[in-house]
């Protein structure tokens, strides 16, 4: 997931947060590089970089309290949050009122729910495109007869080619599907007639014709038998 | 009396209280700084220049934010750490910082210290 999605979809969270706490007034994140993740539209960039140098400011000489975690400004006339979540931190002003708990709680939720879910969805690879099925044809039967037809069908030499182009691999096999639900596998050849060709015709011996219980004229599904 | 020994007095009953307080095992310390004195009682003696530097610093940049944002005289900044918080202010001209465990509930503390 790029950079700019990220932003927005946290920007979208920073936007519920304020639409549940109204008493939020501002706010932004920013990751531990002190970059800024998002931030509402209300606060300027210069702002949020003042802020991040304050507390960046304090947390260079809270190692001696295990690392600076939060961060809490209580005014007269307001509140400044500054609170780490996950690997970011989250600073909001919110009006004197404002039940920084609940606020704290809320915006854990919100704020831990949305990484949780951004980060499913960038670590979740991006599933294979299943290889698209060469169409199906419907032709029209044509029964061979005699000693040597042999156990083949046969088709136009056009569809043979565009299968191929499309599988990227020539068609040895074909699977025929009557009407009727009967189907086989046949082995595939050109029409080698070329009074038949280019009719959207399938010419099928007639032993094949009785399994799949077609006659001359009926039509049948046909398609490669690799896919 | 005069304001400048109200607030002398003020602050001296503030000492007693943070006396009293010191011996409770889960506050740290504290660090109460005037214009012209300091009073600094920690349990880890070793520690004391880093909690003053994080105490001075915690004030100044607490009074940046507060500027920044536009909130209003600061009531109070609490910084937090791994399992370690500081509550700040500014009582009458001191500046205190006590230190305290994290589960420490530092509204109570307040209350109990008649900071609010």
């Amino acid at each position: 997931m790029n950079k700019d999605a990220y932003a927005v979809a946290l920007r979208n969270a920073l936007t519920e947060i304020k639409n549940i706490c109204p008493d939020v007034s501002r706010s932004f994140i920013f990751g531990k590089d002190r970059q800024i993740v998002s931030g509402d539209s209300e606060t300027d960039e210069e702002t949020m970089e003042k802020m991040i140098s304050s507390f960046q400011s304090v947390a260079e000489k809270a190692d001696t309290i295990g690392s600076l975690k939060a961060f809490y400004v209580n005014g007269k006339e307001g509140k400044v949050i500054l609170s780490d979540v996950n690997d970011m931190y989250l600073a909001l002003a919110a009006s004197e009122n404002a039940d920084t708990t609940y606020l704290h709680s809320i915006t854990r939720v919100i704020i831990v729910t949305v990484l949780k879910l951004l980060e499913t969805i960038t670590s979740t690879p991006t599933p294979p495109i299943p290889p698209q099925s060469a169409p199906s044809k419907q032709l029209v039967v044509d029964t061979l007869s005699g000693f040597f037809v042999g156990d083949s069908v046969q088709i136009d030499t056009e569809l043979l080619e565009e299968w191929a182009r499309f599988l990227r691999e020539s068609v040895s096999e074909v699977e025929v599907e009557a009407f009727g639900g009967e189907a086989t596998l046949c082995k595939v050849k050109e029409i080698n007639d070329s009074k038949l060709k280019g009719k959207g015709m399938i010419r099928i011996p007639e032993k094949i014709c009785k399994t799949l219980e077609v006659k001359k004229g009926e039509l049948v599904t046909v398609k490669p038998a690799s896919t | 009396m005069s304001a400048k020994n109200k607030s002398k007095d003020d602050i001296e009953v503030l000492q007693e209280k943070l006396q009293s307080i010191k011996g409770r095992e889960e506050i740290i310390g504290y660090i109460l700084r005037g214009p012209n004195s300091a009073s600094i009682d920690l349990k880890d003696p070793t520690k004391i220049v880093d909690y003053a530097i994080l105490s001075a610093t915690a004030f100044e940049e607490g009074q940046n934010i507060s500027a920044m944002f536009e909130i209003g005289e600061v009531d109070s900044i609490i910084t937090e750490g791994e399992d370690t918080k500081i509550m700040s202010m500014v009582v009458n001209d001191h500046c205190l910082s006590i230190f305290m465990e994290k589960n420490v509930d530092h509204d109570k503390l307040c209350k109990n210290l008649n900071l609010t």
